[in-house]
């Protein structure tokens, strides 16, 4: 028997959760599932990471050796076809799902609103590859869409880098980086550059289980553990020196108005600049494998809708 | 003793070649490592100076700003003196420092020193640096190594 899993025809962070809860009520027998994308109209990185994600997680081991993978219905809409195929997600789908429809053979994308496209994050070699190729891409991008100092674009590579790095060092699997830019006209009349990471491996919770379940006591959860990590630099590492990506990125951000937001298992944190309003801490949320940061960072200088 | 290192040089040692920034915690360690080798063999009591010249270097993340710089001071008594660094390098870097009080010393083009890091420290490295006369005020109110 097959469970099916809707894809959200616009299918962002937003949606995500709703996404999550169909993933996790349809897991619930161990029964192989459908992704259904049939309708999706629009997905942002975070949607895309975040579906090959959940397609990672979903291969149940087989009776022989291999894996089966998950079904995928891919889009039928051509334009939202060639997007994703340009978008690079296609390229990483085809190893984790069994896609039925028409998928275009279409290269991942050297386009403008594609700084980076779905790109597999597995170990530090995959982060040097990411830094090397954004600088080269967004520099340019950067200071003439979002008006940001030519100085900012080796602190977005820095950004990107630790949340890649997240993954290497902490999910205990593979994961995917995607950065894009284009008009986010949902919540400010301006271009924004957005990194979506996600990987469908431990999560934060017990990433940093060893070293913080006791001092935290009975609030040890999803949320405490987002929230030792982002607000709290805490690191699983005992290494005084740890704990400086993520709040490296906030100062970044802090400097820039971004946004970041961090799920993990059944939480949801994030720092919440003047523009959104985003609640800073969401508990209780549909599970979730691994951990999924999303990275907005908006146009400079334009007025705030 | 005074050692020269060539950052983008030991960058290019230390991994395959083709990338040109500090990031990743596994890439520092072993650049690190390499530092620390080069720089190892003063006599008991003498400091060692490290100029880091991180001229070619790309990017570098704040996991490598303390893989690197923060652990190299923090494990071993060595004075580092940075050139060639970009505002982004100082971007990761200072706070990192900042973070666990240390400091160490930026050459500028011109040969004058600026302190990077917490004050405290920094102000302490360069009265040592002037007590041993491996640095000297110049008029001003800068300071210079003077065993250039």
């Amino acid at each position: 028997m097959t469970r099916l899993v809707e894809v959200p025809a616009h299918f962002d962070d937003r949606s995500f959760d709703q996404f999550a809860g169909a993933f996790a009520e349809a897991r619930r027998d161990d029964e192989r599932l459908l992704f259904d994308a049939h309708a999706a109209e629009w997905a942002s990185p975070y949607g895309l990471v975040g579906l090959l994600a959940a397609g990672q997680a979903a291969r149940r081991p087989g009776s022989g050796a291999p894996a089966e993978r998950p079904l995928l219905t891919a889009p039928t809409s051509p334009e939202v076809l060639s997007y994703w195929a340009r978008a690079g997600f296609f390229r990483e789908a085809a190893e984790l799902f069994e896609i039925h429809g028409k998928v275009p053979r279409v290269k991942a994308a050297e386009e403008s609103e594609v700084l980076l496209p779905v790109t597999p994050v597995r170990a530090a070699e995959d982060v040097h590859a990411v830094v090397s190729k954004i600088q080269q891409r967004a520099s340019a991008i950067l200071a003439s869409e979002l008006s940001l100092d030519p100085k900012a674009t080796m602190g977005f590579a820095m950004a990107l880098s630790e949340a890649c790095q997240n993954i290497v060092e902490h999910a205990g699997t593979g994961g995917w980086v995607s950065v894009q830019a284009y008009n986010w006209r949902r919540k400010l009349a301006r271009r924004v550059v957005v990194i979506a990471v996600g990987d469908a491996g431990v999560g934060f919770r017990h990433s940093l289980e060893p070293t913080q379940n006791k001092r935290f006591g009975d609030r040890w959860g999803d949320a405490a553990a987002l929230e030792a990590a982002l607000v709290q630099g805490v690191s699983r590492f005992r290494d005084p020196g740890r704990g400086q990506g993520l709040a490296g990125i906030r100062r970044y951000l802090v400097r820039w108005t971004g946004k970041i937001a961090i799920r993990s298992g059944t939480a949801r944190i994030a720092i919440v600049p003047p523009w959104d309003d985003d609640v800073p801490l969401k508990d209780g949320l549909p599970p979730f494998p691994g951990a999924q940061v999303l990275i907005i960072i908006p146009e400079q200088g334009s007025a705030e809708r | 003793m005074i050692q020269y290192i060539d950052m983008h040089a030991v960058l290019q040692e230390s991994i395959s070649g083709v990338y040109a920034d500090l990031v990743t915690r596994p890439t520092g360690r072993v650049v690190r490592e390499r530092i620390e080798r080069a720089i190892a063999g003063g006599s008991v009591g003498e400091i060692t100076v490290a100029r880091i010249d991180f001229t070619g270097v790309g990017c570098i993340d704040y996991s490598c700003a303390d893989e690197i710089v923060a652990k190299l001071l923090r494990d071993r008594f060595a004075v580092l003196v940075l050139s060639g660094i970009t505002d982004g390098h100082r971007e990761a870097i200072e706070p990192v420092l900042s973070g666990h009080g240390l400091a160490a010393l930026i050459e500028r083009a011109d040969g004058t020193l600026e302190s990077l890091g917490a004050a405290a420290a920094a102000a302490a490295l360069l009265d040592e640096l002037v007590a041993r006369r491996l640095a000297a005020p110049l008029p001003g109110g800068t300071y210079a190594l003077t065993l250039a």
